[in-house]
């Protein structure tokens, strides 16, 4: 950051200190961009200088390429959107081949999302990141034990001892930081908060998707071709909110908060509320330089409530 | 942003990421009606309109509100002579579209483009360009044919004017459509709903109607019309773009298939993104090996070899 010949006041916005540590992964600001939501990267090179970023979640990756669900797969509904894509990806080797060169490139933390079908499934795609060579190695995994469009994928998310268990797994699997991506979709957050903690994450991203439907009632039928799929946008911020805080209450893990942030207020919202950095998701679809505005306006909305660092806030919540 | 590696290149990636695409918030110049429901829209945008060619498309959002919350996809209609605006031609029927068509000029508009390959251009000129549209899918095809007639460039970089003779415009590399003549068969529900047919006899291209009622035109389908067309040039160099409702532009890629005529179509799947970050708006193309795989209509097209369709 550049600093002027004089002296800036105490709480000037180029004195402030954005980076964040979320267990053993530091990063150099708290913006990143959400899986499934940032394609690979490369698809926004010339929007958004990706070297900005917080940190980049790729779009999910599992073991073996999947197709997909049938279109339509997203809907737009009252101040947000459905998506069933259904985890559309070329599998992990193509992905490592194809995609992590790029990404290695950008010079911002890289975090990889991967989903397994079972608990073996979900350490042997850590194992397959721990074992790439050092300049193309992720920063950390993202574990999306939560993603509502695959059968079986959203068990890991609302059964507390097997999130536990897949989680500890994966940590002993690999040196890498580990996070655990959590589904809204349960009755008790906290709970779920407390496993992904007890099996030994990192860090803890809330939330993923909130399931939703829509139907077209003239034709009697559903809009998504899946039926059901995961909502996402502004209309899930208080939502996401609210899970952050009670997460945050619960476990002393760090969070990175998700769901419906689409500017520099929402994204304060969620580090107050107890998030130690954020992800912006659906916003990227029709705002795609919002995380770069949200970014620019960090320093200035942290001096203006007397915050030196990110830190100094998080979860600064009066109540 | 250098010394990236060329990956570009390899078949996992797509053919058109949006390298050359701005995100602006743009002022309405114009909004005026052309038809029933059906509005042409001029928005200042010098960066866009400097380098969209046929066939591409543009994002288009409200601003400052989240109902609705997305853009829409819409294609070029045209650009204006000063090349500071651009031009798209919407069907008032959903969300976003009758929203639009109550703004005036001085609002604004989020637009984010030129997005997606456009049509190719022709290496050598044609004989005969057959353009063919269903309703609002149409609207890619004044730029087409006022391109492929040489009366207007598009996709000239940079921006600069053509009164500045001092700095005459660069030159994409891309091959311009070049064709002797255009006929352009274009389908209606009813005469009411018919729109820039002045435009389009103006710019020189043969105008071919048909329509669902009889109302105006051939009583029938534009099939017919390109049928017709298509016999009426057998013995010339022929290619045909396309683009409408999923059963007409599959029943022209037959058609074509048939006759053994090179067939582009411009694909409307829903997009929430246009960016290719979202994966919704997948179509089945057939693949090498024989296969379909979905790709993103957004970079891979929306403009395919319509024999690469699994309809
Ligand atoms: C490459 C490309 C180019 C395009 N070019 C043009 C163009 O030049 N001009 C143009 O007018 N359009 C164009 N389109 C289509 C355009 O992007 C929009 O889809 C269209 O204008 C409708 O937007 P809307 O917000 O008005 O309708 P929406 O509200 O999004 O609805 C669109 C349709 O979706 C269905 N639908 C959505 N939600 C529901 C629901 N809750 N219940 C029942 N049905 C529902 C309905 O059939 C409705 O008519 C293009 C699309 C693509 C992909
Ligand atoms: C189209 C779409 C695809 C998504 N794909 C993934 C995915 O592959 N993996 C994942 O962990 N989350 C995925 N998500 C969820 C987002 O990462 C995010 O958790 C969620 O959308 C809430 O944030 P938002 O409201 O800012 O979008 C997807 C969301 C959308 C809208
Ligand atoms: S519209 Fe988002 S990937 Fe094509």
């Amino acid at each position: 950051m550049p600093h002027g010949p004089e002296a800036p006041s105490p709480t000037a916005p180029t004195d402030v200190d954005l980076s964040v540590t979320l267990g053993r992964l530091q990063l150099p600001n708290p913006v990143l961009v959400a899986s499934g939501t940032f394609g690979y990267a490369r698809e926004l090179a010339s929007l958004v200088d990706l070297s900005r970023l917080g940190g980049i979640l790729p779009k999910t990756v599992t073991a073996t390429p999947r197709q997909g669900n049938a279109p339509w797969r997203t809907v737009e509904t009252t101040g947000g959107m459905l998506n069933a894509i259904g985890l559309d990806n070329d599998g992990v080797d193509a992905f490592i081949e194809c995609h992590v060169p790029y990404l290695a490139s950008v010079g911002c933390p890289i975090i990889a999302s991967v989903a397994g079908k079972t608990r073996e499934e979900f350490v042997e795609l850590v194992r397959r990141f721990d074992a790439v060579d050092a300049a193309h190695r992720p920063a950390a995994i993202e574990l999306n034990v939560s993603c509502p469009n695959v059968s079986g994928g959203v068990d890991f998310g609302s059964d507390p001892a097997l999130c536990e268990a897949v989680v500890r797994d994966c940590v002993a699997a690999s040196d890498l930081p580990i996070i655990a991506k959590l589904t809204p979709n349960v009755t008790s957050i906290a709970t779920m908060a407390k496993a992904a903690e007890a099996g030994g994450a990192d860090a803890l991203s809330l939330i993923n998707t909130v399931l939703g439907m829509a139907i077209d009632w003239r034709k009697r039928r559903p809009l998504l071709a899946n039926v059901v799929g995961g909502l996402s946008g502004p209309a899930i911020k208080p939502i996401a909110l609210r899970c952050v805080w009670q997460a945050s209450q619960a476990v002393r893990a760090p969070i990175i908060g998700v769901g419906g942030i689409a500017n520099i207020n929402d994204a304060m919202e969620f580090l107050v509320a107890g998030a130690s950095a954020v992800q912006l998701g659906t916003v990227n679809f029709y705002h795609p330089t919002a995380s770069m505005e949200v970014l620019d306006a960090l320093p200035a909305a942290l001096a203006e409530i007397g915050a030196t660092s990110v830190s100094a806030i998080v979860g600064s919540l009066n109540h | 942003m250098t010394d990236r590696p060329a990956l570009d290149a390899t078949p996992l990636h797509a053919k058109h990421y949006a390298d050359g695409a701005a995100f602006v918030s743009a002022p309405i110049v114009e909004n005026v009606r052309l038809a029933r429901d059906t509005y042409r829209l001029r928005f200042e945008a010098p960066a866009i309109a400097a380098t969209i060619t046929p066939g591409q498309f543009v994002m288009v959002r409200l601003a400052g509100i989240d109902d609705p919350l997305l853009g829409r996809a819409f294609a070029l209609y045209d650009v204006s002579d000063d090349r500071a605006a651009v031009d798209v031609v919407y069907l008032a029927h959903g969300k976003l579209t009758t929203a639009l068509a109550s703004r005036q000029p001085g609002d604004r508009v989020e637009v984010w483009g030129p997005l997606g390959n456009g049509f190719d251009g022709d290496e050598r000129e044609i004989d005969a360009l057959l353009l063919v549209a269903g309703g609002i899918g149409y609207t890619p095809f004044l730029a087409c044919g006022a391109e492929a007639l040489g009366l207007k460039e598009y996709g000239l970089v940079g921006g600069v004017s053509d009164a500045d003779d001092a700095s005459p415009p660069q030159k994409t590399t891309r091959p311009r459509l070049a064709a002797k003549s255009v006929t352009f068969c274009y389908g209606v529900r009813t005469l009411d709903y018919l729109a820039g047919a002045d435009a389009f006899r103006a710019a020189g291209i043969d105008l071919r109607i048909a329509s669902n009622d009889g109302s105006v035109g051939h009583h029938g389908l534009v099939t017919d019309l390109l049928t017709q067309a298509l016999e009426e040039s057998s013995d010339r160099r022929r290619r045909v773009l396309c683009c409408g409702p999923e059963p007409m532009m599959e029943a022209v890629a037959e058609i074509c298939l048939a006759e053994q005529v090179r067939c582009d179509v411009s694909l409307e799947t829903p997009m929430a993104c246009g960016l290719g970050i979202c994966f919704s708006c997948v179509a089945k193309v057939k693949q090498p090996d024989g296969e379909w795989d979905y790709k993103r209509t957004c970079v891979d097209g929306p403009i395919f070899d319509a024999s690469q369709i699994e309809w």
